[in-house]
């Protein structure tokens, strides 16, 4: 599970162009949650997901992860804990190298890698079985570079490879976004597969309100980088997304009269 | 197993015959410089002269003559030294530290002649300057230190200082700086060093002598002499007299130049190469010095940094420029 | 071409395909442009040199300026990666740090070997000429980096480097961590170069302070020479392209040596070699438009 205590992130301190994004943030996910997390742009969704995974130093405040401290550590210490899939498909994933060596990297996410070989026949098997899932004719293609793939397709792979392993918590930082939307409704389907069957405690950020109400166990509306809203098992509420408009305008007319003296 | 390599290498050398050029000759020669410079190519012509006065020349049709320059770079050296040897020339003639030791690792076998190598015996292009019983012998451009220091001392009987500026990764000018620092204590001077290791530091090296030598001494050190010129105008404007190894430099500024005649020690080495051709063993041949020593003044630059001409140097010179 | 002269181009090409090798892994595996190479090729020969002629066994010699090499790209990499020098920057400064390093371990500028054991005269010729041992041993040597450069790269340490390289922000997602990466990946390039300049200097007569200058060129043109024969990017044959493309480059050179007969003097050398590469580039593309 994961604890988010007093989050401070500012960009630019000291100067004009100084940026609060995260301003005491704090969550608590417990194990296995589904959280899907919205807001408006320079909320601080993509910033919090960059604190988690170390992509970006905290200023103050802490992460915890089942209890183990994260602050301090550097991103790639983190992997081992911290899954993630991008919102750009090319970023999650390696264009020159084949689709069992993108599979073989993220398998050994968190562990010491040695001089053994890195796509080793047992795990070859692995990989065969979960892109059969994909249902997309991959697994007959696993020495084929990454970078012959569509972004749906790669995208899809990030996924695969996010799960592969078990990790304490998944980050999907709008990983649908650049997708069509036919691919995207292809894509949010295998996440919620993939979440299921291994229970992943997961934070979505996504810019759609409506697959924000759809999915997951609970929604966080982020405001100028603090949680604004946070509303559990909203598809059992049977909030639609003008609800939602509603409680956000009303957030944001609190937060208005909040800092009334600051200009918006 | 053998068999096949018996059968493989008798192809090989069946093809590169077939490969190699048409007309064969009786005799050659092949000359390879390091690098392209007027003391190196004064010596190269200077072995063309040696052996034309003996009648190996163009018009002999029983000789051939072939010239490569390494162009400075070691990797060419090291495959001019391989050519050289694959063409099977009587003498292969080697001038420069770097070229002569690419030439001698290559063959044990066709008589090398060395030249403008200052220490051929620490380049271990032959184990001693004797009659080596090998296949190499040459003409070093070692200078006689004795004789530079009593230059300066002539020119200059007050100077207690030297300064010297010398190229610290070219392995003739390290000789001599060695030399210099044990002669010169001898002498009742000191040696004040500063290093140039590309040409454009010349300048600055000279810079960081003034105030504390009474006089500048080179060498024949490969980078000051590209440089000279930035060397000439420190002097001048500091008025510190610039001795010189190379007569070419007191043309350009130099007050005085007790050099070895780079063209002369280029027949020197011409003659050993006929020698050969005619038969004899490089092997009976010790290493031969530079003999001839000359001696340039130039009145305008002593004028410019401050330096009387001594009468009995005017008389000896054989050039005095004005 | 007299034999000697195909058998010395093979030889020094073999060599350089050691530098060929170095550079691949910099910059094209890790995409770190490093200039450390014009450094740590004489390193590798000052060190070789300098232990023979004190008296040690040519291979334990030989085995130091690896080690030697590996510690020349390790500081390259940690000036980058600590101290967030800029790549291009970090690989000139320790080169340039090394132009004095050298001179002070070889105690003058040049270190001869002519009469001193090598690796190559440990083998006596049985039955093989001078001409071909060295190509000989040389070859075994290149086979065995390539083939143990393969396998390294095939490795999990090997496949974490290429994503380094290749995109370092989802290599660090994935649990790589990139800095300590491209330290191992940079010793390891400069071990290689280094291992080239001691078998050149043993090969050649000497070590000398002036041989690394112009390292770094040959070293792309074999890279990219090799790139354009071959049409695979795939690893197995771009590291047998690039030793090709070190072994071709010195026969340009060779072949230039030779155009004395088409009255080309010495002096054109350079000129014609950048000729003969240029050809050897353009011809493979041509072939391609052609086809496609």
């Amino acid at each position: 599970m994961l604890t988010l205590k007093d989050l401070r992130v500012v960009f630019n301190a000291g100067t004009p162009i100084q940026n609060v994004a995260l301003d005491g943030l704090a969550l608590h996910v417990p194990a296995g949650q589904f959280v899907t997390v919205i807001g408006s742009n320079g909320a601080g969704k993509s910033t919090l997901l960059n604190a988690i995974s170390g992509e970006v130093t905290l200023d103050e405040g802490s992460i915890q992860i089942d209890g183990m401290e994260m602050a301090g550590l550097s991103a790639w210490r983190r992997a081992g804990h911290v899954a993630r899939v991008f919102q750009d498909p090319l970023a999650g994933t390696c264009e020159d190298l084949s689709i069992e060596e993108n599979l073989a990297l993220a398998d050994a996410r968190g562990q010491r890698r040695g001089l053994g070989r890195a796509v080793r026949r047992e795990r070859r098997e692995e990989y065969r079985e979960q892109l059969r899932l994909l249902d997309l004719g991959l697994e007959d293609r696993l020495e084929d570079p990454i970078g012959l793939l569509s972004g749906g397709q790669r995208q899809s792979v990030s996924l695969l490879m996010a799960a592969l392993r078990p990790s304490r918590i998944l980050l999907l930082d709008e990983h649908t976004a650049a997708l069509d939307p036919r691919t995207a409704d292809y894509v949010l389907a295998l996440t919620r597969k993939l979440v299921k069957d291994k229970g992943l405690t997961t934070l979505m950020v996504t810019h759609s309100m409506r697959q924000a109400l759809e999915i997951g166990d609970r929604l966080v509306m982020l405001h100028r980088g603090k949680v604004a809203l946070d509303v559990a098992e909203p598809a059992n509420k049977g909030l639609g997304v003008p609800d939602l408009l509603e409680m956000f305008q009303r957030v944001r007319a609190e937060a208005i009269s909040d800092d009334a003296l600051l200009l918006d | 197993m053998s068999k096949n390599n018996c059968q493989w290498r008798n192809w090989l050398l069946g093809a590169s015959l077939a490969l190699a050029s048409a007309a064969t000759f009786a005799q050659s020669v092949a000359v390879v410089s390091f690098v392209e410079h007027p003391a190196l190519d004064a010596m190269r012509d200077g072995v063309a002269e040696a052996l034309a006065e003996a009648g190996y020349d163009q018009n002999n049709k029983d000789f051939s003559w072939q010239f490569q320059s390494a162009q400075g770079n070691n990797a060419v050296a090291a495959q001019i030294a391989r050519k050289f040897v694959g063409d099977k020339p009587d003498v292969i003639v080697a001038i420069a530290t770097p070229a002569a030791q690419a030439v001698v690792a290559a063959t044990r076998r066709i008589p090398v002649v060395y030249g403008a190598v200052t220490d051929p015996v620490g380049a271990q292009l032959v184990p001693s300057l004797q009659a080596s019983d090998t296949n190499v012998t040459g003409v070093s451009d070692a200078l006689p230190i004795d004789d530079q220091i009593a230059l300066i001392q002539q020119l200059l009987p007050q100077a207690k200082r030297i300064g010297v500026v010398y190229n610290p990764g070219e392995a003739n000018s390290v000789a001599v700086l060695e030399q210099l620092r044990d002669k010169l204590p001898e002498a009742g001077m000191s040696l004040v060093e500063a290093s140039a290791p590309r040409t454009l530091d010349v300048g600055a090296a000279a810079r960081s002598l003034i105030g504390r030598v009474d006089a500048i001494y080179t060498s024949t050190d490969n980078n000051v002499v590209s440089a000279y010129e930035a060397l000439v105008k420190e002097g001048n404007e500091a008025d510190i007299p610039l001795i010189a190894a190379d007569v070419d430099s007191v043309k350009r500024g130099a007050v005085a130049a007790l050099g070895q005649k780079y063209h002369e020690m280029g027949k020197q080495a011409g003659r050993m190469a006929v020698r050969i051709l005619k038969g004899e063993s490089p092997g009976d041949m010790p290493s031969e010095g530079g003999t001839e020593l000359e001696l340039y003044l130039n009145e305008n630059a002593a004028r410019e940094q401050g330096v009387t001409l001594p009468q009995a140097l005017l008389d000896q010179a054989a050039v005095v420029l004005r | 071409m007299s034999a000697y002269a195909f058998w010395g181009a093979i030889e020094v090409g073999l060599v350089f395909s050691l530098v060929a090798l170095a550079v691949y892994l910099s910059f094209r595996v890790l995409r770190f442009p490093d200039l450390t190479v014009d450094g740590s090729f004489p390193l590798g020969a000052a060190v070789c040199a300098t232990l023979i002629s004190m008296g040690w066994d040519p291979f334990a010699a030989t085995a130091m300026a690896f080690l030697a090499g590996a510690l020349a790209g390790a500081l390259t990499g940690w000036l980058n990666v600590g101290l967030r020098i800029m790549d291009l920057l970090a690989g000139i400064l320790v080169m340039i740090a090394l132009y004095s390093i050298n001179l002070r371990i070889m105690g003058r500028p040049n270190v001869p070997l002519i009469m001193e054991p090598t690796v190559f005269n440990a083998f006596q010729s049985e039955g093989l000429d001078d001409m071909l041992l060295r190509p000989a041993i040389l070859l075994v040597v290149v086979i065995a980096a390539k083939l143990l450069l393969d396998a390294f790269l095939r490795s999990q340490m090997g496949l974490a480097m290429r994503a380094t390289g290749a995109n370092p922000r989802m290599a660090r997602a994935q649990g790589v961590p990139t800095g300590g990466v491209v330290v191992i990946g940079l010793a390891l390039s400069n071990a290689l170069c280094a291992l080239g300049g001691a078998l050149f200097a043993q090969s050649q007569g000497g070590a000398d302070i002036s041989m690394g200058i112009g390292t770094i060129v040959i070293g792309l043109a074999a890279v990219i020479v090799g790139e354009s024969l071959f049409h695979s990017r795939r690893l197995v044959w771009m590291t047998l392209a690039v030793i090709i493309g070190a072994v071709l480059y010195r026969f340009f050179v060779a072949l230039a040596l030779n155009a004395d007969m088409i009255g080309l003097e010495a002096q054109d050398l350079n000129l014609i070699t950048a000729v003969l590469v240029t050809i050897a580039l353009v011809v493979p593309m041509l072939r391609r438009r052609r086809r496609s």
